[in-house]
């Protein structure tokens, strides 16, 4: 028991577990106690069962759906542009554009929506563009700073072996780095996830969990906005989980 | 032992080579010949390059595989014509093998992949290429990992596979940046084999590498080449010294006293260097 304070300790695995669930109900034992209370911050668990209740009779798996579709959207789409950009960065005179655009994640949404709703006219569209050439700077960003890592062993091995700079890109570039595209989505995807509040809210018409939230927050429903900020968190990490398991799945040299 | 010296391997006609422009190397010579031994049916060529660190190694080894252009000079290889044999070409990328230290492989690959790669440009059947694979793989002891990447091997099962690697790819001439570097003692005997294997393989077979072990490079090599800077400058290196152990009766012998003032000589050497 004592061990558990040292710093540095290892623990088993058990003990990590119960160290984590002891947390977790100590959490959940906190908020009903000081719900009992007066005066309290937050919503107490029976509004917030509340709140799942009318959600899910709302509808609550539709805008899940809804939500999960503009984000699978805009990863796709974000992803297939900002690849472009990467695997084109070696080449000197194509350089600038992903490194200038990696630069882009400094600009605030609203200035990026504002233009883009003048080129586009559907808010659908309007909603996964605004997510894409946000996401698509995060991703340049990160995939560039794999290329950059790519140690200079890998590129002479690849020239030992007589290949072409074409065929360098593609071996040791593309396919040497793909697993790293899956864990950089995953990073990112948070970035996105957590911009569907304002995103979702260009649309009202369409749902989605952002809809949900900014709607509940403005009928002052705090057991609504707390039990949409739990499924948000949940369906996260569960994608966050799933994009590990995926790329452990896929690439079994995988170690990152 | 009774040898002969036969065809020009590899020729370094006063080379200098560096980066951006200046100069780490500098009035680098040298010609190798295929070594010939009465009684053995094929006897590889094996040349050591010894020299304190900073000294260039490294670099000359860019500029010997073909990876970095010399800023002057040439380098030329054999073309390994059994019809010309004087026939020599400029070193260009993929004629010489090199193995660096980390023993570097795709990583996306699994080990039978990496050799199938290795003879892409092979003019090979497909069948042909396949029975080739098995035979080295078999060969070197590497068949029942041919699924494995790399990273799931061991650091000598990585080692014997870039060996493979290089040779399928580059037939004959094989370069290794520290190969015993951070090596422990089976790992060193390993590589030690893989060393016998390739050339006992072909006679044309030569393999140049760099070490700091004096007594590995004393034991195994036919040549040591001291690299170091030259008496009154430290502006860049160039070979201050040459160890035929041909000549002097202590290449192809059992570890021994020759061996051993050999050492010393090189130690003054690398001192003044």
């Amino acid at each position: 028991m004592l061990n558990t304070l040292k710093p540095f300790e290892q623990i088993k695995g058990s003990s990590e577990l119960a160290i984590r669930l002891g947390w977790l109900i100590s959490l959940v034992l906190f908020w009903i106690a000081t719900s009992f209370t007066g005066v309290h911050l937050f919503p107490t668990p029976i509004q917030v069962i509340d709140g799942f209740n009318t959600l899910w009779s709302e509808g609550l798996v539709v805008h899940i759906a809804s939500s999960l579709s503009l984000c699978a959207q805009a990863v796709i789409y974000s992803v297939v542009i900002s690849l472009v950009f990467c695997y084109l960065s070696p080449i000197p005179l194509l350089r600038p554009i992903a490194t200038t655009l990696s630069k882009f994640r400094f600009l605030p949404l609203a200035g990026i929506a504002f233009y883009l709703s003048i080129m586009i006219n559907n808010a659908r569209t309007l909603q996964v563009w605004v997510l894409v050439v946000f996401m698509s700077t995060f991703f340049i960003t990160s995939i560039l700073a794999v290329i950059k890592d790519i140690a200079e062993e890998e590129f002479d091995h690849a020239r030992t072996l007589g290949c072409t700079r074409w065929e360098m890109l593609w071996e040791v570039v593309v396919r040497g780095r793909f697993d790293y595209v899956i864990e950089s989505i995953r990073q990112n995807l948070a970035i996105v996830w957590m911009m569907l509040i304002s995103v979702e809210s260009i649309l009202a018409a369409a749902g989605g969990l952002g809809f949900l939230i900014k709607n509940s927050d403005r009928l002052g429903n705090q057991g609504r906005v707390i039990a949409l900020q739990i499924i948000i968190l949940f369906i996260g990490i569960l994608l966050d989980f799933g994009l590990t398991k995926l790329r452990k799945a896929l690439f079994r040299f995988s170690k990152i | 032992m009774k040898y002969e010296l036969k065809q020009t391997i590899f020729y370094l006609d006063n080379v200098s080579a560096g980066y951006n422009g200046k100069a780490i190397l500098k009035n680098i010579n040298l010609e190798e010949k295929d070594i010939v031994r009465e009684g053995f049916a094929a006897t590889g060529q094996i040349i050591a390059f010894v020299g304190r660190s900073g000294r260039g190694k490294s670099t000359l080894f860019k500029s010997l595989t073909g990876l970095a252009k010399p800023l002057s000079g040439k380098v030329l290889i054999t073309k390994f014509d059994k019809e010309n044999p004087e026939a020599a070409k400029e070193v260009g990328e993929g004629d010489v093998g090199f193995v660096d230290q980390k023993y570097t492989l795709f990583r996306h690959k699994t080990v039978y992949d990496i050799m199938e790669y290795a003879l892409k440009r092979s003019p090979a059947s497909k069948e042909e290429k396949k029975q080739i694979i098995v035979d080295q793989l078999t060969k070197w002891g590497l068949i029942e990992h041919k699924d494995k990447y790399p990273c799931e091997l061991s650091g000598g099962q990585r080692q014997r596979t870039a060996i493979i690697e290089q040779l399928l790819t580059s037939k004959h001439f094989m370069v290794f940046d520290e190969p015993f570097s951070g090596l422990d003692v089976g790992n060193i005997e390993s590589v030690k084999d893989a060393f016998n294997l390739i050339l006992a393989a072909d006679e044309l077979n030569t393999i140049v590498f760099s070490t700091h072990d004096l007594k590995l490079a004393a034991e195994i090599s036919d040549v040591i080449y001291i690299i170091g800077h030259p008496e009154g400058t430290t502006e860049y290196s160039t070979i201050v010294n040459k160890y035929d152990l041909k000549e002097l009766g202590l290449a192809w012998t059992k570890f021994g006293v020759g061996h051993l003032d050999l050492i010393e000589k090189i130690k003054i050497d690398l001192l003044k260097s």
